[in-house]
């Protein structure tokens, strides 16, 4: 059965957030959900999942072994979530990648669709530098890094390819398999009701225009900051201070010298350009 | 002859050639993974296949270029999870030690730091029993541990913070950064259980410690089971623990300690020794 649905995206580009709406959409009551209710659907690469399902510890298996045992993962995961009737929805951040015996990650029979979270790779570049604690110059590096990785060694997640931050956009809207709806950050941030409706409509969920503006006022991002701050968050990492930080458009140009902008801005520039970051000149337009 | 040393002497380990059967009529099963109260099959993709049957008997039927510390590490890992299972040795996913003349057992989920705290605990005093996997007998007044040929694995970030020095240590894997390292003092004879530790981390900068009692006990001990998912094709045996957990949840000590994602592991032991009272 067709019953998974991928929040997918590069990590900080929205991801959490419309879990949180999601939640609240689905829950439709008065109060916002809270953050710990989000904590109890872990993300797909969440590895005591893994080793609960193939009784393998994955931190003993190459990624390429861990890799191989995945589609079936996640079968079993749809086959789970049958009995209950409903649509299990699944965070990732990995690319769109196939294993070693060229099969997809992300099987497609079990599979509904996706919804691809995509934001300017500018501020993705700030946030994931405040998010893993890392400094900028070396995050940098690390979105236009074609090998680039996260998690995987020795505990908490496995292994996610995520590739440069342009291959990991082409990696998903490449891929015919799954239908897929992409939905920028910047939108979800300007214009709220367009953008997470047309997620909900999409997902062929019931859309009610009552139920969208509470769940967008439930889980604004705020509301969520303030959340954290009131009762922590087991996703934001040790290191960093909160996992909900500034959430804003253009925060780069605070951070980001103009060399960095310029490595960023050439090497994506098509897909930047394609998702309206950029102009033809490769001027930034946000 | 392939020696596979596994970690149970009284098991006869038979490498074979031709490709293992599955299982007729599993009570569970997943695509690599077929599971009845006593036979079991596993495939371990690129290392080998595994058939357990009453507890006493493992066919191994290696996969074309596995290497030999690859098809031993799943043997006494997974499927040694298996024979203790088919002979109703309830197996815990936890380190034990001896320390102070009290049985410890430290446990968690993998990646939880259990072998880094057991061999802090080791250098400082406390006598090793197994790494990861520790079965227990349960009595009606005590629970002993039973201690299996294991070694201690660490991974080498871990040895640096130990002070070992890695340079003739054996890999577990031949491409893979953790190693087996033999502790001075191993026990070899049962020792009384007393006080299990749940090991977990959190992302705060503080150590956090619960000691549970009533049924709370007993729903935390079942979470410890090592491979407990091969329960849902035993449920003989399963029905069998559940008793033997009542009992033992009235002998012993549990303790919950959340330590910080980052923290040394010598900071962990020590808070851990002061609940060790």
């Amino acid at each position: 059965m067709k019953n998974l649905v991928w929040l997918v995206s590069y990590p900080k580009s929205g991801n959490t957030w419309f879990r949180m709406f999601l939640a609240n959409y689905q829950r439709d009551t008065d109060k916002p959900v809270s953050l710990q209710e989000i904590e109890s659907t872990p993300i797909s690469s969440d590895a005591v999942s893994f080793e609960e399902e193939t009784s393998l510890n994955p931190f003993e298996m190459t990624f390429d072994e861990v890799d191989l045992y995945r589609p079936d993962v996640y079968r079993t995961i749809s086959q789970d979530a049958e009995i209950t009737g409903k649509i299990c929805f699944k965070k990732t951040h990995d690319a769109y990648t196939l294993n070693t015996e060229g099969v997809p990650i992300f099987p497609a029979d079990v599979s509904k669709c996706a919804v691809y979270f995509i934001r300017n790779p500018l501020d993705v570049c700030i946030s994931y530098a405040n998010h893993s604690a890392r400094e900028v110059s070396s995050t940098v590096n690390f979105i236009l890094n074609e090998e680039a990785y996260m998690a995987g060694k020795k505990a908490g997640q496995l292994c996610q390819k995520l590739m440069s931050w342009k291959s990991h956009v082409k990696s998903w809207k490449e891929q015919k398999l799954i239908p897929m709806l992409i939905v920028r950050y910047e939108d979800m941030l300007t214009d709220p009701y367009g953008s997470f409706g047309s997620v909900i409509k999409f997902l062929g969920l019931e859309y009610c225009e009552e139920r969208l503006k509470r769940a967008i006022i439930n889980s604004d991002f705020n509301k969520l900051k303030q959340m954290e701050q009131e009762s922590g968050f087991k996703e934001k990492s040790q290191k960093c201070k909160s996992f909900f930080w500034k959430g804003k458009i253009g925060n780069y140009k605070e951070y980001l010298s103009e060399k960095q902008i310029r490595s960023i801005v050439e090497y994506n520039f098509d897909t930047m350009k394609e998702f309206g970051y950029i102009d033809d000149k490769g001027e930034i337009k946000i | 002859m392939m020696d596979l040393d596994f970690y149970v002497d009284s098991v006869a380990v038979d490498v074979v050639t031709d490709e293992l059967e599955k299982l007729s009529c599993p009570l569970f099963f997943r695509p690599h993974l077929e599971i009845k109260e006593s036979d079991f099959f596993i495939n371990v993709r690129n290392v080998a296949s595994y058939r357990v049957q009453n507890g006493d008997r493992v066919h191994v039927h290696p996969h074309e270029n596995a290497d030999i510390e690859s098809i031993k590490l799943f043997l006494n890992g997974s499927v040694l999870g298996a024979v203790l299972h088919q002979k109703g040795i309830l197996p815990f996913h936890g380190c034990s030690f001896e320390y102070n003349g009290l049985g410890i057992i430290i446990s968690g989920l993998s990646g939880s730091g259990k072998s880094s705290v057991t061999t802090a605990f080791c250098q400082n005093g406390g006598r090793f029993i197994n790494d990861d996997i520790t079965p227990v007998q349960i009595g009606e007044s005590v629970t002993t541990i039973l201690p299996i040929k294991s070694k201690i694995k660490l991974w080498d970030d871990s040895l640096q913070s130990l002070n070992i020095k890695n340079d003739n240590l054996q890999r577990i894997r031949p491409l893979m950064d953790k190693f087996y390292i033999s502790l001075p003092e191993k026990m070899l004879t049962e020792q009384p259980l007393n006080h299990i530790f749940i090991l977990a981390k959190h992302n705060e900068d503080i150590f956090k410690v619960n000691e549970l009692s009533g049924m709370a006990k007993y729903n935390v001990l079942r979470n410890q089971i090592y491979r407990k998912s091969y329960l849902k094709g035993m449920p003989e045996t399963s029905k069998t623990y559940f008793k033997q957990l009542c009992k033992l949840a009235q002998q012993i000590r549990i303790t919950q300690v959340i330590r910080p994602q980052i923290c040394s592991i010598y900071d962990t032991m020590n808070f851990i020794k002061q609940q060790i009272v």
